[in-house]
Order: structure tokens, then C-alpha cells, then sequence
């Protein structure tokens, strides 16, 4: 077998200078020794549960402050879920579940989002 | 120049569930999947935020909950989180007895949430909470029932998939199954942290 048909990884073959532009397209997967990730990820989603539950039951902010932040808390440990546990940037090539991910939560937050809004008219609407 | 990739001779591993490329196509296509129940939840979601102060004569949320089952429903479904995701580790290091085992104790755990969920439905039904009670308790029956409906079906989900590695051990076919079915459980988790947030604590924001 000469050098130029000796097999190469993706890793190096998208490290050639001709392919630079098309490293996104590389398979991308991550090992590990010990599961020290999903550790931190267990942790940290016990302690945005825990800090939202004493945050709201010791009143600590107004009403629509204490609601905004739990759920930005919320919204934090579903970024940790996805990055953590679904492995949401791996993929053989390009991750394709993001481009429909980014769509239906934009949906997904206009639907909710405007629910929300609208029923704060509430004179408006009775 | 066409240089053969170590990947496609086999040389470099890429972990199990996505070696095969028909059966890498499937988590894509589950992950389509997990996108449309977004759209389900998101439409009761809305539901419940416009239903929920209208209680006519029924208890109000802060009446009705209380956090101490929540709670332990909460933690019940993270850790079962966290031990599918260890089951999927050690599946990826080719352990099937680890698999195994922690896919027991995430259908465990799954079993205790369901059945804390449950308890708690009968209790608001006792108090005369049930959902021809109020708009409130429709929308919240309706989309924590929808919830609570997934993660039975999870369970059962499960089983079969022990029976399978049970029988064939890991392949990329059962690892592909095992991976999917860890993505739709920890969708779940994400849900109910939704429900948790929204439903339980809001509730309790006066």
C-alpha cells in the first residue's frame, strides 16, 4: 500500500489545507475515561432545581422577577440536558438535528410566549 | 485525490449506534420525532397558560399543590436521567451488563415517578379536583397526564429493549434502539422540568 492510499481519519483528512472550509462536515464524537460529564450534569441539574424551589418559596423577588428567573433557570437546564446527556452536537457529519431544534423552539417560544402575553390584557379580553 | 477514510475501513471506531449508517439515519429521524412532541407540548403548555387562572369555583393552583410529592417526582426523573445516561456510557464502552443494569434502575425510578404522579391524581380527585372541576384543573390534567402518559410508555419502552440485549447482546441495531430511547427519556426530564417550573412552582409564586 503507497503513503497517498494509506487510510486517514476524518480528523486529519479535514485538517487538509483543501478541506479547511468543510470541517463542519467532520464526524464528531466525544470519549471519555470515566463519565466525569454526566456527573457534573446530574449535580448541576439538582442544584437548578433545588435553587429554583428556594428561590420562589422564600419569595425572595416579585412576583414577575421570581417567574422570569425560574424560568431561565429552566431554560439553562434544558441546555444541559441537550449538551450533557442527548449529545445534541454529535453527529457522523453535520449535527442536521439543530437546524429542526432551533426552528421548533423558535416556534415553540412564539406559541407560549404569546399565550403569555396576550393573557395579560386581561381587561381587554373579558 | 480520493484517500480512503479510517472511519469507513474500520480502523477508527465511531461509537457503536452510529457505525451503521442506516441505522445512524434513525436517530436523525428520531430526533424529528422528539421535534414534532415539542410542538404537542408547546400547544399545552399555551393551553395552560391561558387556562390557568380561571379555577370558576375549584381550588387554585397554590390551593391544590403541594411541593413535597413534586419534589420527589423531580428527583426521581433527574437521577433516572442521569442513570440512562450512564447506561448509554457504558454502552458505548460495550458493558452490556452495566447497560443492563442501569436501564433497570431508570425503569424503576421511572416507575416511582408514574406511581407518585398517580397517587397524586387520586388525592386531587378525592379533594373533588378532577378535571370537569375548572379550566385550571382541564389544562393541568391534560398536559402533566400527557407527560405522565409518556414516561409509562418509556417504561414499557424499556423492557422490550432488556428482552432484546438480554437475546442479542450489543449491536449497532440494539445500541441504535438503546440510544433513541435514551434521547426520548431525557426529553421527558426536559418536559418535566418545564412542568415543574411552570405548573408547579408558578403556582406557588402568589
Amino acid at each position: 500500500m503507497s503513503e497517498a492510499t494509506k487510510p486517514i481519519t476524518a480528523e486529519e483528512a479535514y485538517n487538509n489545507e483543501n478541506d479547511k472550509v468543510l470541517r463542519f462536515l467532520k464526524p464528531r464524537f466525544h470519549e471519555e475515561a470515566f463519565p466525569t460529564i454526566q456527573i457534573l450534569g446530574y449535580i448541576g441539574s439538582l442544584i437548578l432545581t433545588f435553587g429554583a424551589y428556594f428561590l420562589v418559596m422564600n419569595h425572595v423577588l416579585p412576583p414577575v422577577a421570581l417567574l422570569s428567573v425560574i424560568l431561565v433557570l429552566a431554560v439553562f437546564q434544558a441546555a444541559l440536558q441537550l449538551g450533557v446527556f442527548m449529545h445534541i452536537r454529535e453527529g457522523r457529519g453535520l449535527a442536521w438535528q439543530l437546524i429542526p431544534l432551533y426552528f421548533v423552539f423558535f416556534v415553540a417560544l412564539g406559541m407560549v410566549g404569546m399565550s403569555i402575553w396576550i393573557m395579560l390584557f386581561k381587561s381587554g379580553v373579558s | 485525490m480520493s484517500v480512503p477514510l479510517a472511519e469507513k475501513t474500520g480502523q477508527h471506531q465511531l461509537p457503536i449506534e452510529f457505525a451503521d449508517e442506516k441505522e445512524s439515519i434513525k436517530i436523525t429521524g428520531f430526533w424529528m420525532f422528539l421535534v414534532t412532541d415539542v410542538l404537542i407540548f408547546a400547544s399545552l403548555f399555551s393551553t395552560y397558560a391561558v387556562m390557568r387562572t380561571s379555577v370558576a369555583m375549584g381550588p387554585t393552583p397554590d390551593q391544590l399543590f403541594h411541593m413535597g410529592p413534586v419534589m420527589l417526582e423531580t428527583i426521581l426523573l433527574l437521577t433516572s436521567s442521569f442513570t440512562i445516561g450512564l447506561g448509554v456510557y457504558f454502552m458505548r464502552k460495550g458493558q452490556v451488563r452495566a447497560l443492563m443494569g442501569w436501564m433497570i434502575v431508570t425503569i424503576l425510578l421511572g416507575a416511582g415517578f408514574v406511581g407518585t404522579e398517580i397517587h397524586d391524581f387520586v388525592t386531587f380527585a378525592q379533594q373533588g379536583a378532577t378535571w370537569h372541576t375548572s379550566a385550571f384543573l382541564s389544562a393541568f390534567d391534560i398536559l402533566v397526564g400527557t407527560h405522565g402518559a409518556h414516561v409509562t410508555f418509556g417504561i414499557f419502552w424499556a423492557i422490550t429493549l432488556l428482552f432484546q440485549l438480554r437475546k442479542r447482546g450489543i449491536t449497532p441495531q440494539t445500541a441504535r434502539k438503546v440510544y433513541t430511547y435514551s434521547l426520548y427519556w431525557h426529553f421527558l426530564d426536559i418536559v418535566w422540568i418545564f412542568i415543574y417550573t411552570f405548573v408547579y412552582l408558578n403556582g406557588k409564586i402568589v
